[in-house]
């Protein structure tokens, strides 16, 4: 009871909810797997993977947003998600693949010769075949799913406890998560990391026990466990910041001090706030990775999660719509531009090719929004709904103060 | 009387600057005290130290019944503890709503989880009219705080104040650029507050002492120059000299 009444004043949700069924619906109708075949499997797999970034966005919006934690590093835990759900990926494809060629053999393979030819399958590219000690658990979907949870939450958790605790804020906070980012980036292209250095996990959008399914249906599968885990990360942020945890937090955004002396314990909240969003972060990366089929070091560089930043930026901080407006348009318009499908504009003396050229139309995107929009999109979206609820109800009639008391019960 | 607040002897430095120099001070469980004197004095120091902000190098500072030490506590922690503090700019958080200012501030569960699990009560609910009443807001709950005229800012942030339903409230130049209807307002605000709470208020304005008619301590260089009724600290010859003189 308690979610429909929530549901009911805020009207937002719904909405939002409603879209995303829709469009889910939609995808599916028009699909390769499921429907009649008019938008490609590929990009399918683009707009799950688009959900996978909105919901990302979310937590961005949410650390950001509305605790004025500019994180740099929450692309760095969306790619630790995509390492968990990658080690059981590829390590039970190999061992089904190893075992298949060692059932041609006349004497029946013993579990240590599995084992190794596992090992050398999956580590050869590096010069090894001994696999390491954070694969313990590969072979266990339970213990990776856990993993994508607890990997980037325990991260986010102790890094989070020793800045926090040291009152480290702003933009030194900005610089000290981006370090974390990228020292961890420059520890997995090492090769004996033990996730395979610069060549990453590959083939994961082959689902073990799924083999024999074809990728038109399995890329729905996808689209629809990324739509529900974004409606479900959406209704979560709505919930959280809905209440007074809401007002805490914005509280500390602005004023941090004031808080402090209303006795809440600034501190925790952010911790709170960074770990939760963390682990959200995480749960999109395991969603994003089977859907692009590969994970290197390289995504979790710097620069994804300050791409990440601008997203939230252009969509609109502080107002959970607007970081997924941010992040869907702007990664899909990325993704046509990057990809080759925008025609190139001959000039003849020079010819502008979208694949170099979109950073600078993004740039200016971001200039243009900044100066004329500084409430990014999603703030268009506020005061066009505001424009058509004046229309709708003249000013002469005030807000009974009644009516909104009884919000808040 | 037993005090709620001992400071006793209390120094601290800033880069060789002595703020504080051996302060002590004491205020009881329901009074209204006045802190003057000149810029630079230590008022603001002052509260600071109690409120955790800033650790002094030496002295005491103990508080509530029985007496605990605040130099240990956080500045969360010690607000948890029942001392609240309005700042000499009003500081409310001007992107709410006068009634989510209220809200936050009301005395409830302070934490992370608990926050976010709670919603607000029928109790709290009339606690906040109530509390918007006293203030004369009453009005204005629905408007964001940030479009509140600066008077109601501050009176806005002397209700938060009391919305944590503190022992000790620390009020840092409440009347500062308020008209004059303003600050009778205030004065009655912080009269009615100190029959059963300690307030202690920080003021430049002698005008606005005389009208709070309380005991009055008056600081210069870090340090009490001189304590009493404000006639008496006022007919000071010491006083005179570093304050009233110039």
């Amino acid at each position: 009871m308690i979610e429909r009444t929530f549901l009911l004043r805020h009207p937002s949700v719904m909405v939002f909810i409603a879209l995303l069924a829709l469009f889910t619906i939609g995808a599916t109708v028009l699909s390769e797997g499921f429907g009649i075949g008019l938008i490609s499997t590929s990009f399918v797999k683009t707009l799950g993977k688009t959900l996978c970034l909105c919901l990302i966005a979310i937590a961005m919006d949410l650390v950001w947003g509305y605790c004025g934690i500019l994180s740099l590093g929450h692309f760095a835990f969306f790619g630790l998600g995509g390492y968990m759900i990658g080690m059981w990926l590829m390590y039970e494809r190999t061992k089904s693949i190893v075992v298949e060629q060692l059932d041609a053999a006349a004497l029946p393979p013993t579990p240590d010769e599995v084992r190794e030819a596992i090992g050398s399958q999956i580590f050869g590219v590096v010069g090894g075949s001994d696999i390491p000690v954070i694969w313990m658990f590969a072979d266990s979907l339970i213990i990776q799913l856990a993993l994508v949870v607890l990997v980037p939450g325990l991260l986010a958790l102790v890094f989070g406890w020793l800045a926090f605790r040291s009152r480290v804020t702003g933009v030194y906070l900005s610089i000290l998560t981006q370090a974390m980012t990228l020292a961890l980036s420059l520890y997995l292209f090492q090769n004996d990391s033990g996730l395979r250095g610069n060549n990453g996990l590959s083939g994961l959008q082959n689902i073990p026990g799924a083999e024999t399914i074809s990728q038109d249906v399995v890329s729905i599968w996808f689209l629809w466990a990324s739509a529900f885990a974004l409606g479900a990360g959406y209704l979560f942020a709505a919930w959280m910041v809905s209440g007074k945890f809401g007002n805490v937090v914005r509280g500390i955004r602005d004023d941090e001090a004031r808080v402090r002396f209303l006795g809440y314990n600034v501190e925790a909240y952010k911790l709170v706030v960074f770990t939760v969003t963390a682990v959200i972060a995480g749960i999109a990366g395991a969603l994003y990775y089977p859907q692009a089929g590969i994970i290197n070091p390289a995504e979790i560089a710097p620069i994804a999660s300050i791409y990440l930043a601008v997203w939230v930026a252009i969509g609109g901080r502080g107002r959970l719509y607007g970081a997924v407006i941010g992040a869907a348009l702007v990664s899909l318009v990325s993704t046509w531009f990057t990809s080759g499908q925008a025609p190139d504009i001959p000039l003849g003396f020079y010819t502008i090719e979208w694949v170099d050229w979109w950073l600078v139309l993004l740039g200016f995107g971001f200039v243009l929004v900044t100066l004329f929009a500084p409430q990014g999109l999603g703030g268009l979206v506020d005061a066009l709904v505001r424009n058509r609820q004046a229309v709708a109800a003249p000013p002469t009639a005030p807000v009974k103060p009644a009516e909104k008391a009884s919000e808040a019960t | 009387m037993s005090s709620l607040l001992e400071v006793a002897g209390v120094s601290v430095t800033f880069d060789g600057f002595k703020a504080i120099n051996d302060l002590s001070f004491e205020i009881g469980a329901a009074e209204l005290r006045a802190i003057i004197g000149p810029n630079g004095a230590g008022k603001t120091t002052f509260m600071d130290i109690v409120t955790g902000k800033t650790r002094p190098d030496q002295g005491r500072v103990d508080y509530g019944e029985p007496p605990r030490s605040l130099l240990k506590m956080s500045e969360s922690a010690i607000a948890r503890a029942g001392i609240g503090r309005k700042f000499q700019r009003p500081t409310v958080f001007e992107q709410q709503s006068v009634r989510d200012n209220l809200m936050m501030a009301l005395k409830n569960d302070r934490r992370p989880f608990g926050v976010m699990a709670w919603r607000a009560g029928k109790d709290d609910v009339d606690r906040v009219r109530e509390l918007a009443e006293e203030i004369g807001l009453e009005e204005h709950l629905d408007r964001s705080a940030g479009e509140l005229a600066h008077g109601q800012k501050q009176w806005l942030e002397i209700g938060m104040l009391l919305a944590q339903d503190p022992k000790l409230l620390l009020v840092d130049e409440p009347a500062a650029g308020m008209t004059l209807g303003e600050r009778e307002h205030t004065t009655d605000l912080l009269k009615r507050a100190a029959e059963t709470r300690a307030v202690v208020v920080v003021e430049h304005d002698m005008e606005f002492v005389r009208r709070l008619e309380c005991k009055v301590t008056v600081l210069h260089e870090g340090s009490v120059l001189a304590e009493g009724s404000l006639d008496h600290v006022t007919a000071n010859q010491d006083v005179i000299d570093v304050y009233l003189g110039r």
